[in-house]
């Protein structure tokens, strides 16, 4: 590895890190769109920034960039308030205009500037370690991994202190006004560091593609955890992990990095909303399953206390019984014998004193719609559960 | 009385949504230490009201006044339950964090909770029975436990009013005894309770002060003076007739 890829690694992971602690914020929020309008929108603050600084890299033109970004947010907050449309209305209508701008502003210019379009959108990572920042004559790296690493600094900083502010606005923010914890200031700091990040990411992975950097590494972690920290450093986790994997697929494939970064992460989204523990498509579908299994004993077993007459209780019979559904009778005996609920003698099934016990405790589940009563259950007789 | 012995002090309140009034020249003298419930129909500007007396939505005339001083400086005596449905229970967290929630009031920005925070939370959750399941993510919990967290949470706040936006919405019998049992110990122990109500049977039982209210203001005071079908009719319409047990 050159030392070249190994700054374009770090950068990229840099970048990925920066985007996905404000992404998982604005994921929480249910804002993830309002990045897509920002990060299209900045395309006119990065082009007059370029004007006035002719340096990609300049700290102006990031904070006028980042500007144009919370002005798009204020313009999109109004027009939504007229309740003429919804949000997501009002985003299609702001950014476009503000994006095809820039566009111009781009195309009217491009003889005399050092801007393309195709650099902007899909950044130009590649070329970031050949653009080095020299301090009295000194290289000290690449001038796009201090400008982001700064970002991530500051974000990093933002967040330690105000996390709990943070944490308290985006779920409750009733709660955070009569505590005295302005929605208003923490929703616009956020969208700060949001623009800033998302210009600040541009050289790297294009003013566009960044988008997926926001929005799918927190998306993934949500279907992967139940606790904010964990989401936060699950999120960050996948952001690096897609950058340096896009990183290399796009060096074997010479093709686009950014793209490749981007196809990462959909890739690793598909694989966590199929095979997620919990809420994965597949293991729902198991849980499902489970249940239906869970059920059908415990009708069996309602069944067996329910008639005393043998005919009843003869095992060819149950199939016609009760209507088992899809479950497999056979399925369900051999359940209700390994937990020793039944003992069957001459094909006829007779309630062992546990079943009893188990068949009157579930009884109570059942009419009192205990959860309490439910997980001692479980804990005592799901033997069939591992 | 004086104004400093009200509770909370409404004058002239307006409220309006783009300018469209839903709460006109309201004025309302809660007095310390009472259990009221606020009754309405639907849209009847209940829950504007107790978001505005939180100042979350600025009203356009009017003031509010938190015993004696505007709401602003009294944020610490001022807890609220909001309306269930007000924010997203699939947020990832667990139940004895949202009580937690409470205590970041008294400690301010930056400060981060701790262990005597912690203790605050799990006293409160197990006074609305709820400590068994401090670990349980907030979505896994059924509307009535979701409603005692809420509850909770208002507790570790150790506010002096307590504003509710109907803490009995979707709740079992048992739930609703639960919590109407800690609103009363509350109020003895000197709290001034204001809670959103909708059964009407239960007002005369569960409250002693009321207030009704439809866009206007419509009477307030002690159930047992005012809690009548005047009023009721006044509130909901002509033909509005209500079974009062007294
Ligand atoms: N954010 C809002 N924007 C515009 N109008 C609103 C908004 N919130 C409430 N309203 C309107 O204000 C009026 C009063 O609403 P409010 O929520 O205070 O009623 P409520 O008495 O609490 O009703 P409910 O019993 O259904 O909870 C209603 O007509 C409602 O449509
Ligand atoms: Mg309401």
């Amino acid at each position: 590895m050159t030392n070249a890829q190994l700054e374009i690694q770090i950068i990229a992971a840099l970048v990925a890190v920066a985007c996905a602690i404000p992404g998982t914020f604005l994921v929480l929020r249910k804002m993830a769109m309002i990045s897509d309008a920002i990060s299209h929108s900045i395309l006119v603050g990065i082009v007059l920034g370029f004007f006035i600084t002719q340096d990609l890299n300049s700290p102006l033109l990031i904070l006028l960039a980042a500007l144009t970004g919370i002005v798009t947010v204020v313009m999109v907050e109004y027009i939504q308030k007229t309740n003429l449309v919804k949000e997501d209305t009002a985003i299609g209508l702001v950014f476009p205009a503000l994006f095809s701008i820039g566009v111009i502003l781009i195309a009217k210019n491009a003889n005399d500037v050092h801007l393309d379009i195709d650099a902007v959108l899909l950044g130009e990572l590649a070329f970031a370690p050949f653009d080095r920042l020299l301090i009295g004559g000194m290289d000290i790296g690449p001038k796009s991994l201090w400008v982001i690493g700064v970002i991530l600094f500051l974000t990093l900083l933002l967040l330690f202190l105000f996390y709990k502010e943070l944490k308290l606005s985006t779920f409750d923010k009733g709660l955070a006004a009569t505590l005295g914890f302005s929605p208003v200031i923490l929703h616009y700091g956020l969208m700060s560091v949001s623009s800033v990040t998302i210009v600040g990411a541009f050289d790297a992975v294009g003013a566009v593609l960044v988008v997926a950097l926001i929005i799918a590494p927190p998306a993934t972690a949500y279907l992967l955890t139940d606790n904010l920290k964990k989401m936060l450093i699950l999120s960050s986790f996948f952001g690096v992990f897609a950058a340096i994997s896009g990183y290399w697929m796009a060096n074997f494939l010479d093709a686009s990095i950014a793209g490749s970064m981007t196809t990462v992460l959909g890739v690793i989204f598909l694989l966590v909303y199929l095979f997620a523990p919990r809420q994965g498509v597949f293991s729902v579908m198991f849980k499902e399953k489970q249940q239906q299994v869970e059920v059908s004993l415990l009708v069996f077993l309602l069944h067996l206390q329910n008639h005393t007459d043998p005919k009843e209780r003869h095992v060819n019979h149950l199939q016609e019984h009760i209507n088992w559904g899809k479950v497999k009778s056979k399925t369900i005996l051999n359940l209700a014998k390994k937990n020793n609920f039944v003992t069957i003698d001459a094909n006829i099934a007779l309630l062992t004193p546990k079943g009893e016990e188990f068949t009157a405790e579930a009884l109570k589940y059942i009419t009192t719609n205990e959860e309490t009563a439910i997980e001692g259950l479980k804990k005592r007789f799901f033997l069939f559960r591992g | 009385m004086k104004e400093k012995n009200y509770a909370i002090k409404i004058d002239d309140l307006t409220v309006a949504y783009n300018y469209k009034p839903v709460l006109w020249d309201i004025d309302l003298k809660i007095p310390e230490g009472v259990l009221m419930a606020i009754v309405g129909p639907n849209g009847a500007g209940k829950s504007t009201l107790i978001k505005s007396i939180l100042n979350i939505i600025k009203p356009i005339a009017g003031t509010v006044k938190v015993f004696g001083k505007p709401y602003k400086q009294q944020v610490d005596k001022v807890a609220y339950v909001p309306q269930k449905g007000s924010v997203d229970w699939d947020f990832p967290t667990i139940a004895l964090d949202v009580v937690m929630m409470g205590t970041y009031g008294s400690l301010g920005w930056i400060k981060r909770p701790g262990q005597k925070e912690k203790k605050q939370a799990l006293e409160a959750l197990e006074k609305v029975g709820m400590l068994a399941f401090k670990d349980r993510q907030i979505s896994q919990l059924s509307g009535g436990q979701q409603q005692r967290i809420f509850l909770a949470r208002a507790l570790v706040q150790n506010a002096s009013i307590y504003l509710m936006d109907e803490p009995f919405q979707g709740v079992d019998a048992t739930t609703e005894k639960a919590i109407i049992n800690i609103l009363k110990e509350l109020r003895h122990a000197g709290k001034t309770l204001i809670v959103v109500h909708h059964d009407l049977q239960t007002v005369p039982k569960y409250f002693d002060w009321v207030t009704f209210l439809n866009v206007k203001g419509i009477a307030s005071g002690p159930v047992r003076d005012i809690f009548n079908d005047d009023n009721l009719t006044k509130t909901y319409g002509i033909n509005y007739k209500v079974a009062v047990n007294k």
